[in-house]
């Protein structure tokens, strides 16, 4: 031990204990993300399983019998389709424009010198603690003459309190000294901002556009308050009516859900969140070191 | 300029001075109008729509509803639907932040002491990715895992006890499986926000403590806590804000009417009256009762926090 502990230098000497807490300690941790990962796995495996084996049920830890016959009918269903290009329009115009609103207002909030700037703020604070609800929305939206427009799905949501105050508590830490050079070359604040603070944020836009993005793609609720027309739905929207209607769904589609057509709801169901969750779990390992930095600078207080 | 911060110039406030200080900054509220113009349609209209709680309002000519009062709020708390429908939420929210507080706090603690990288690194995918799946997935892995003949977890519960369950409407069931599947989704998502804080402790204190004998015990007691500290006061001001909501996606994609009894919450409630039913008014009252709660509660708490600790949100 002793001799170990000089030759390792600055290493701290481990006691037995905490001997036994780092395994302890790593396999908790194995056994955490195993956990975290089985129920989307099990799904996975049972979606591509045969029909007979789905209907005993149980864990499915690898395919049983495999197939794609689940997949080949799901996408038969002409609204996944439908569900998709409505998700993917939503997300990509809601998460571009709404960063580009929440950066533009936090960094004009970001300038102590900004005449009523901290009364803005603090309306802004409001939003986040007190909430006009679902029914004065929904009337909102009426009167807007927005339902059954996918612009309902989009508008709400573009700006939120949290995003302006994590976005303006980065901006406030970019030294002023990039602003005052530029300003004595005659740039204005808005070429300031375009020019020279987005690409110094590039990290926490990301943030910004990881929240958003997550926030429009997984957004259920606004397509069953807003939008009444089935081809207009969101992809959530389209996975829930696979989920809880799924006869009717896979009927209108001109499928029949019967275990002779080698398909039976559990897999139809188990197929359709597997095709949801897909496209998550592509971006996710992308946009996942961003996190932490988007954390750490929300945690910084507003 | 740095003394202009204690002492500011003779007419700092003066019309004058404040429309030449407009002026400069024309460009910065420029950047600022597309998010006012945001913030008071989005935002504040929804607000100010609150005003039909007080009022009977005919959704085919709302020019024409009556002013009532407190009528929708009197008939909020006499009628024998609500006041069920509070409890349960407070009783659902109360648990889910009583038990899915704690966690997060010891997850990021123990990860702290991973010290391979490429394990942690690992982990930590693992454990944030149910946060970032939707509620429609997580409620269709739920209801495939529970499903009455073939769920995983139904088969495994029925071998135990030998009688076959069905959690999904079973009252006594729900609750806690609302409870275990929310702690399941959101406890990576904690964990992160701590280990954020943590990782932005300096190393030296650490060192420190090693020359003085201090264990890894020790450390994490009398270093790493007391440095989390304002992060964890933090999180439990913002989860009082939401004691009155206790997770409308969560169920209101598990609920069933059989389950009414123990699961209906404010949000599913205002939900169902509102849009459903279309008692604008009623449930307007209902969803503004919420609003106005949390907000004194928030208030409050971050008030004591400031008091005894300072450390508040604001």
């Amino acid at each position: 031990m002793a001799a170990k502990n000089k030759t390792a230098g600055t290493a701290i000497k481990k006691s037995t204990p905490e001997k036994v807490f780092t395994i302890f300690n790593y396999a908790f941790f194995t056994l955490i993300s195993i956990i975290m990962i089985i129920p989307f796995w099990h799904v996975l495996m049972m979606s591509l399983s045969d029909v007979n084996e789905t209907m005993k049920g149980g864990i499915f830890l690898y395919v049983k019998g495999f197939n794609v016959d689940t997949y080949s009918q799901v996408f038969k269903n002409p609204m996944i389709w439908t569900g998709f290009a409505t998700a993917i329009g939503v997300t990509l115009i809601g998460t571009l424009g709404g960063t580009l609103l929440t950066a533009m207002m936090a960094y004009a909030l970001s300038k102590p010198r900004l005449r009523f700037g901290k009364v803005l703020m603090v309306l802004v604070l409001f939003t986040m603690l007190f909430y006009g609800g679902t029914v004065p929305s929904y009337l909102l939206m009426k009167n807007l003459r927005l339902i059954d427009n996918r612009w309902a799905l989009i508008l709400p949501g573009l700006i939120s309190a949290y995003n302006v105050i994590v976005m303006r508590s980065f901006f406030s830490s970019i030294s002023d000294s990039f602003e005052e050079s530029a300003k004595l070359d005659g740039a204005n604040d808005v070429t300031i901002f375009f020019r020279i603070i987005i690409p110094l944020s590039k990290a926490s836009i990301a943030t910004i556009v990881l929240f958003n993005a997550v926030m429009y793609w997984n957004d259920y609720f606004s397509t069953v308050l807003y939008i009444n027309s089935t081809d207009k739905w969101a992809l959530q929207a389209v996975l829930r009516n696979m989920l809880t209607n799924t006869q009717q769904a896979m009927q209108q589609a001109g499928v029949n859900v019967r275990a002779s057509s080698n398909v039976t709801a559990e897999t139809i169901k188990a197929g359709s969140v597997v095709v949801a969750t897909v496209p998550i779990l592509i971006i996710y390992p992308f946009l996942q070191k961003y996190f932490v930095k988007g954390v750490m600078i929300g945690g910084v207080k507003g | 300029m740095a003394a202009s911060k204690e002492k500011k110039p003779k007419g700092f406030n003066s019309p004058a001075v404040i429309w030449k200080d407009m002026k400069r900054d024309r460009w910065l509220y420029f950047l600022l109008l597309p998010g006012i113009v945001f913030f008071v349609i989005f935002k504040y209209m929804p607000i100010f729509g609150l005003r039909i709680a007080f009022m009977d309002y005919n959704q085919y000519a709302p020019e024409t509803s009556t002013w009532v009062g407190m009528k929708h709020f009197v008939r909020l708390f006499t009628t024998n639907s609500f006041v069920p429908v509070l409890i349960n939420t407070i009783k659902i929210a109360g648990l889910k932040l009583l038990i899915g507080f704690p966690f997060p706090v010891i997850l990021a603690l123990m990860l702290n002491e991973v010290t391979n990288m490429k394990f942690k690194k690992a982990a930590q995918t693992f454990l944030y990715l149910p946060h970032f799946v939707s509620w429609v997935i997580m409620a269709g892995i739920v209801m495939n895992l529970l499903d009455p003949t073939t769920g995983a977890i139904t088969q495994v519960l029925s071998k135990l006890t030998g009688s076959s369950v069905n959690v999904l409407t079973d009252t006594k069931l729900f609750v806690p499986m609302l409870i275990i599947s929310d702690v399941y989704k959101e406890v990576g998502w904690g964990t992160i926000i701590y280990f954020a804080a943590i990782s932005g402790i300096d190393p030296q204190l650490y060192e420190a403590a090693a020359i003085d004998g201090a264990g890894k015990w020790k450390q994490c007691l009398n270093i790493t806590l007391p440095s989390i500290k304002p992060t964890i006061i933090i999180m439990l001001i913002m989860n009082t804000g939401n004691i009155l909501n206790a997770g409308f996606d969560q169920i209101f994609m598990l609920y069933t009417p059989t389950v009414y009894k123990v699961a209906d919450i404010i949000d599913t409630y205002v939900f169902r009256m509102g849009i459903v039913k279309a008692d604008y008014s009623f449930s307007t009252a209902a969803g503004m009762f919420k609003s106005i709660v949390a907000f004194i509660l928030v208030c409050t708490v971050n008030e004591i926090a400031k008091r005894t600790d300072n450390d508040s949100i604001w």
